[in-house]
């Protein structure tokens, strides 16, 4: 009887979750992937050998187009969606993906092959950067994670023809935390940035900072601490735009001189998966959301 | 597992005596208290901390308890929890309500938390689950801006609490896993797990250790060390 109990209540608790056969339980209590801090060590160890990406752009007021939480498995179409429509776009230089790339193990080669088919504008504009999010990190993924994009902790510039600059800085919050080593990095960053006189600085990662709809389920948020000082931290250096997925519904927090966006998430099936573009000019950053459905 | 992670688990789990002003089934006395903590966190790093209490048992059905605390990390606090309680044929039920400011001028924020919940207490065992609503205000406030208060409207909360000992003894160890502390009501996919202790010395004093963790990315099922502290310190009832 008892046995039967259990069999029955596994049975409902998959059946209502789909998922459940992808949850690494043991992650509950001490995540397989390395710990941020050897995370960012070995994103280090790539951008020393390999420098920070440097994109021109062909106009100053260039499109980006963001995705995040494609969270791929067996199909793909929104993410293809996505690749067709920023690689068509003559005016983005780039796209940015705000992690959760695959649902959990063994679907990366399927999640990143649109990538080689897809072909490029003519103006050969089809560079994507990423971050990690925690369903690229469950299961011991971090080294399949690595091995296909090579680094989560990076900034990269964007160069317009009149000679501005705009700065992306990547940050991985993949277990909900910066960690002291990836902190002390962006704080240098910053402050190395407070000189260089960028037009606009953006900073991308994966977990959101707030829990103010009751769109959360079971994600987690980083601590109350770490929100804060994270965000004192960006306002300071004057960073303009935080961008971030994880939570799957759309949310826009006004922080006075910096706006954070809570990106839809792209996965199918979700109920209304979209994406976002912001288009940097000179004033200011404008962003609008294309719903796929 | 990490090392680290594991000390400051066995750390927790085997922390010998006591607790702040947690409910405390049957303590009918007024009670002032005092702690000396050490903390450390990945954002602050180590830092101290001093932390003050009153538990006031106003009558059998009433109880009211508040907390002080001051950090050399510049993350204060301030807590006032309103118990009504009702006796039942084993245990006791209570509803707790908690007001809690917490103060971070380090980061130019401010919260305030209202929380709510029912619980239930018997002598080995308490439970309490409950809601919550958290006002984020930045630091100094800007009478102009319409952005300065975020709302965080619903929170889930909880606190299981497991006891050694009945509440009669003179000492006792409880383990409790819980999103809130005397200090901070966390989001709830923030889990905390806490070791408390206590040894009454006497029908006056009585001394306290606790210890807790706080991991970080549960539910990001990427669990790793987030922070952890140890107080200790005395209490007197009057």
């Amino acid at each position: 009887m008892k046995k039967t109990i259990i069999a029955i209540s596994a049975l409902i608790l998959c059946a209502c979750n789909p998922d459940t056969w992808n949850l690494d339980v043991t992650g509950m209590f001490s995540g397989s992937s390395p710990g941020i801090n050897q995370r960012v060590e070995d994103s280090f160890r790539y951008n020393d050998e390999h420098g920070y990406p440097v994109i021109n752009a062909t106009s100053e007021n260039y499109k980006v187009y963001i995705a995040t939480d494609t969270h791929v498995d067996f199909t793909r179409d929104n993410w293809e969606r996505f690749i067709n429509d920023y690689r068509a776009d003559t005016n983005c230089p780039l796209a940015i993906h705000l992690g959760d790339l695959v649902n959990a193990q063994n679907h990366w080669d399927y999640m990143k092959r649109p990538l080689d088919s897809i072909p490029a504008n003519p103006l050969k504009h089809d560079t994507l950067l990423v971050v990690v999010g925690n369903h690229d990190l469950y299961f011991n993924q971090w080294k399949e994670y690595l091995l296909r994009w090579k680094t989560a902790t990076y900034y990269a510039i964007v160069k317009t023809p009149a000679g501005k600059q705009d700065l992306y800085i990547f940050i991985d919050t993949g277990e909900g935390i910066l960690g002291e080593r990836q902190t002390e990095w962006l704080k240098q960053t910053l402050t190395w940035a407070d000189g260089q006189g960028f037009r606009h600085i953006a900073v991308s990662t994966h977990t959101n900072l707030f829990k103010r709809d009751s769109s959360q389920e079971n994600s987690s948020n980083m601590p109350l601490e770490e929100t804060y000082a994270l965000i004192h931290l960006l306002k300071m250096h004057n960073v303009k735009m935080f961008w971030c997925g994880h939570d799957h519904s759309r949310e826009i927090t006004n922080l006075g001189t910096m706006m954070a966006i809570t990106v839809d998430a792209l996965k199918d099936p979700e109920a209304h998966p979209a994406y976002m573009i912001a288009t940097m000019s000179d004033e200011d950053i404008h962003y609008r959301f294309v719903d796929l459905k | 597992m990490n090392k680290r992670i594991t000390l400051l688990i066995l750390m927790a789990m085997t922390a010998t005596l006591p607790m702040s002003a947690q409910v405390q089934y049957g303590t009918n006395q007024y009670a002032v208290r005092m702690n000396v903590g050490y903390n450390h966190n990945t954002t602050y790093g180590s830092h101290a901390g001093f932390d003050f209490g009153a538990f006031m048992p106003i009558n059998q059905h009433f109880e009211m308890q508040a907390d002080l605390r001051f950090t050399t990390a510049k993350n204060h606090a301030l807590g006032v929890q309103l118990r009504p309680k009702f006796a039942v044929p084993v245990g006791e039920m209570f509803v707790e309500g908690r007001l809690q400011a917490n103060f971070y001028p380090r980061d130019g924020f401010n919260d305030m938390t209202q929380a709510i919940g029912i619980g239930y207490r018997m002598e080995y065992v308490s439970v309490l689950f409950g809601m919550s609503t958290r006002l984020i205000i930045e630091s100094p406030y800007d009478w102009h801006a319409n952005s300065n208060i975020i709302v965080e409207p619903f929170n889930f909360c909880y606190r299981i609490e497991a006891f050694v000992r009945p509440t009669t003894s003179p000492w006792n160890i409880s383990l409790c896993i819980s999103n809130m502390t005397d200090y901070q009501i966390e989001r709830v996919w923030q889990p905390i797990f806490m070791a408390n202790g206590r040894y009454n010395i006497d029908e006056h004093w009585q001394v306290n250790l606790s210890a807790l963790c706080k991991p970080t990315g549960m539910f990001h099922l990427n669990a790793k060390y987030y922070a952890a502290e140890v107080r200790a310190g005395f209490a007197y009832a009057f």
